[in-house]
């Protein structure tokens, strides 16, 4: 800080735009909602009235332009792969991905037989949280969702890796 | 003055859509606001639950049922159980007969909870879908308290149960069910006489009962449209005939009998039956006997088939299970209710304008987790 | 019941009917409580029609309850299939099931459904079967709104010939129950005006639930079965 520090009063706060950037990035991330199968219904269980996600600075938005986060809540089939793959091109940077629940991390119950079901979203998607469970519960998507929020504090979107 | 030719368009709803219920897939044919044909594409959820129940054991299958739909684990679970045992000629103490049918119509509440909700929410009103949450947590504590889980429980097991009913859970369940009952006329204030629900729903989306019987309509969907069939009453299953209730039919009093309000208003009167039945089930329950008695150590059914149905908040579940004397079954389909009830929105939703079909859609009430297996 | 109680409860219930909830209300005892509110029901509703609710008849055309039928309704129907339509048994009357010859399926339908006695209006259900050695079954459940009967008529083809006649205008269901047969299976029926796949993409391969399916390895560049090492 050197030469500003002590001279204003306390409402003036002097930083990096770096973290600025990040801080104002990961406190109102909001989701695209898109719940597929049963996880969904826990995903709206943690919006809803007891376990609250607004309080995380998360609201629901239903358009892929207008979202910062798309949660895959449920099982991915070959025939939705592809629209998956569609949606997450469609949504504006910065954009991050939580794979929620078994069957999109990794297939589910369902991997052995399933012959349409898509291994885990990782496959099409880059996924930044992983939330096991089946399903897992509104506070364990909300702490995956707390990870993420410390994830996105971490970056620094303006400087630039040398070498 | 000439008539106008307009060109009629076609247009996408879903996979992924705000109010499709899941990923539904509608191609409708508008011209201008006016649609003139509708095309349901289903399948983007197809998890293959018929082949993995080729593969695994009978007790293995039981979780799959789970996870078909979702909203209702319980009564799927329930029906193949009660399919299960007929093949195998198996009684279960009485005991357990009891705590199946609590289980069954606390889970008909929390379904018809958030149907109702979501359904508020599609046409436009978002103060009940928060309501009905909460007393659907409620709902969801109580599983939780006998079985560990909140959505998918595996509870019912062939030939009885997984856990018995935890120390507390009388007191606890006549608690929700005196705090629940004032609350159904909250949501009559609340949503169902509001003038503006009523204009949306009333006189939209009519289904005659000839229609709906032939394309194997069942549940609430068709008693709105005025026949009085449920399942629970014409071809008793478990202990259900003992029990006292009535079955509430659509009876047109906002609009035409069969018409959306009707299918939600029958929903909202299901929920106070299922509270008559939960009082006289919990005053009836005998203290004693094991729920773990009657299952069986190696689940080997005698060859045949067998078909059953139940009644689940959606409708007839029907379950045809093949066996051929092994541990693994020949074949398990699963005949869904939301399947059929989403066959008929081609039908009843011509002639209507955009949001109409999203209130017709909305009242069927399905769940593509059932329809895509 | 003691008798303190049931005169406790009939008390209670006496001066609900004539409008004092209260009675009910003030019982101490939940599991009295609950007791009385049922049996006001109970006296309500007799009060209201005097006879008992499964003759209740409101709404429009409500189904009555007829005596079941004595006799097996398999072989009962099977028999009067055979009488109207010789030559479609294939093989002998059974308990559990109607074995039928593809051929005259759709007027066999049409009849079940429209003659005054019988009224199969309802299709319950059309399951697919792999029986092995080369024979595709595909079964049909069957029931009666009016009668309640319900009875099973199953159709076995060749593997290397699977049709059927379809019988989707005889029960609309019968659209998508077929498509779906059609899908799983590969027996395709003739007549359906629109017999594609329904539950998996339209440019997949194979029928996946016959015994003998082999997964394809990928589908639009996405591989398909298990993944990852080291799962089993």
């Amino acid at each position: 800080m050197g030469l500003l520090e002590n001279k204003f009063n306390d409402n003036v706060i002097v930083a990096k735009l770096d973290k600025l950037m990040s801080w104002s990035r990961s406190t109102s991330p909001w989701f695209f909602q898109f719940g597929l199968a049963c996880c969904a219904i826990e995903m709206m269980a943690a919006a809803a009235s007891r376990h609250d996600l607004m309080r995380i600075g998360m609201i629901p938005r239903s358009s892929p332009r207008q979202a910062d986060v798309m949660i895959v809540a449920g099982t991915v089939t070959m025939k939705m792969a592809l629209r998956v793959k569609k949606l997450f091109e469609q949504m504006a940077d910065p954009k991050y991905v939580v794979a929620m629940g078994s069957c999109a991390t990794s297939g589910g119950p369902y991997w052995q037989h399933g012959y349409h079901v898509l291994k885990g979203v990782d496959i099409v998607v880059p996924v930044d949280v992983y939330v096991p469970g089946c399903p897992p519960r509104p506070e364990a998507l909300i702490e995956g969702l707390l990870k993420l929020q410390e994830q996105i504090l971490q970056e620094r979107p303006l400087t630039r890796k040398i070498g | 003055m000439g008539i106008v030719h307009g060109q009629e368009m076609v247009l996408n709803i879903g996979p992924q859509h705000p109010s499709t219920h899941g990923v539904l897939r509608l191609q409708v044919r508008t011209d201008g606001e006016i649609i003139s044909e509708i095309k349901p594409f289903i399948g983007y959820l197809h998890r293959c639950f018929e082949k993995h129940s080729e593969n695994v054991t009978y007790e293995q299958v039981i979780p799959f049922t789970d996870r078909c739909d979702y909203l209702a684990s319980m009564a799927n679970n329930f029906g193949y159980v009660v399919a299960m045992e007929e093949l195998m000629d198996i009684k279960v103490p009485e005991r357990v007969e009891f705590i199946r049918v609590i289980m069954g119509e606390l889970q008909r509440i929390a379904s018809h909870l958030l149907a109702l909700g979501v359904y508020g929410l599609d046409v436009g009103a978002f103060t009940p879908f928060l309501h009905m949450f909460r007393d659907r947590e409620r709902i969801l504590d109580i599983f939780e308290m006998t079985c560990g889980a909140r959505l998918l429980y595996n509870y019912m097991w062939v030939g009885g149960l997984s856990h018995d009913l935890p120390v507390g859970f009388m007191d606890v369940t006549y608690n929700f069910l005196d705090y629940f009952e004032p609350k159904i006329g909250e949501f009559n204030d609340l949503l169902s006489h509001n003038k503006i629900f009523v204009e949306r729903t009333a006189d939209v989306g009519v289904l005659p009962p000839d229609v709906a019987i032939s394309y194997g309509v069942s549940g609430p969907n068709l008693r709105a449209s005025g026949v009085k069939w449920d399942i629970r009453k014409d071809e008793p299953y478990s202990i259900y005939d003992r029990f006292d209730f009535d079955v509430p039919i659509g009876e047109g009093i906002k609009g035409s009998v069969g018409d959306c309000w009707d299918r939600y208003y029958v929903r909202m009167l299901e929920m106070m039956e299922s509270v008559k039945i939960l009082r006289q089930a919990l005053s009836q329950i005998p203290k004693d006997g094991d729920v773990h008695q009657t299952i069986p150590k190696k689940i080997r059914p005698p060859k045949g088939s067998i078909y059953k149905r139940t009644e689940t908040p959606r409708g007839d579940l029907g379950y045809y299970i093949v066996s051929d004397g092994s541990p693994v079954p020949y074949r398990v389909k699963m005949r869904s209710p939301a399947f059929t009830a989403l066959s008929v929105l081609g039908e009843i939703a011509n002639g209507w304008m955009m949001s109409d079909v999203i209130a017709i859609l909305g009242s069927l009430d399905i769940v593509l987790g059932e329809i895509d297996r | 019941m003691s008798k303190e109680r049931e005169k406790l409860i009939s008390d209670a219930v006496e001066k609900a009917i004539a409008g004092d909830m209260d009675a009910i209300n003030n019982i101490e005892d939940r599991v009295v409580r609950s007791k009385a509110k049922a049996a006001l029901a109970k006296a309500k509703r007799l009060q209201k029609d005097g006879s008992s609710p499964d003759a209740d008849l409101s709404g429009s055309d409500v189904p009555t309850v007829s005596n079941a039928p004595s006799e097996n309704p398999n072989r009962m129907f099977g028999d009067r299939i055979n009488q109207k339509f010789p030559g479609s048994l294939d093989g002998d009357l059974k308990d559990t099931h109607i074995q039928l010859k593809p051929d005259q399926w759709n007027d066999i339908a049409i009849w079940l459904k429209t003659e005054d006695d019988m009224l199969f209006d309802s299709l319950q259900c059309i399951t697919g079967m792999d029986m092995g050695e080369d024979i595709l079954e595909a079964r049909y459940n069957l029931h009666s709104m009016k009668y309640r009967f319900a009875i099973e008529i199953r159709i076995a083809i060749p593997k290397n010939k699977a049709e059927i006649p379809s019988i989707e205008q005889v029960w609309r269901i019968g659209d998508w129950f077929e498509r779906e047969t059609y899908d799983m299976y590969g027996i395709s029926f003739s007549g359906h005006t629109d017999l594609r796949r329904i539950l998996l993409p339209d440019d997949w391969e194979g029928w996946p639930l016959r015994k003998d399916y082999e997964v394809q390895e990928t589908y639009h560049g996405i591989v398909v079965p298990k993944v990852k090492e080291g799962w089993e």
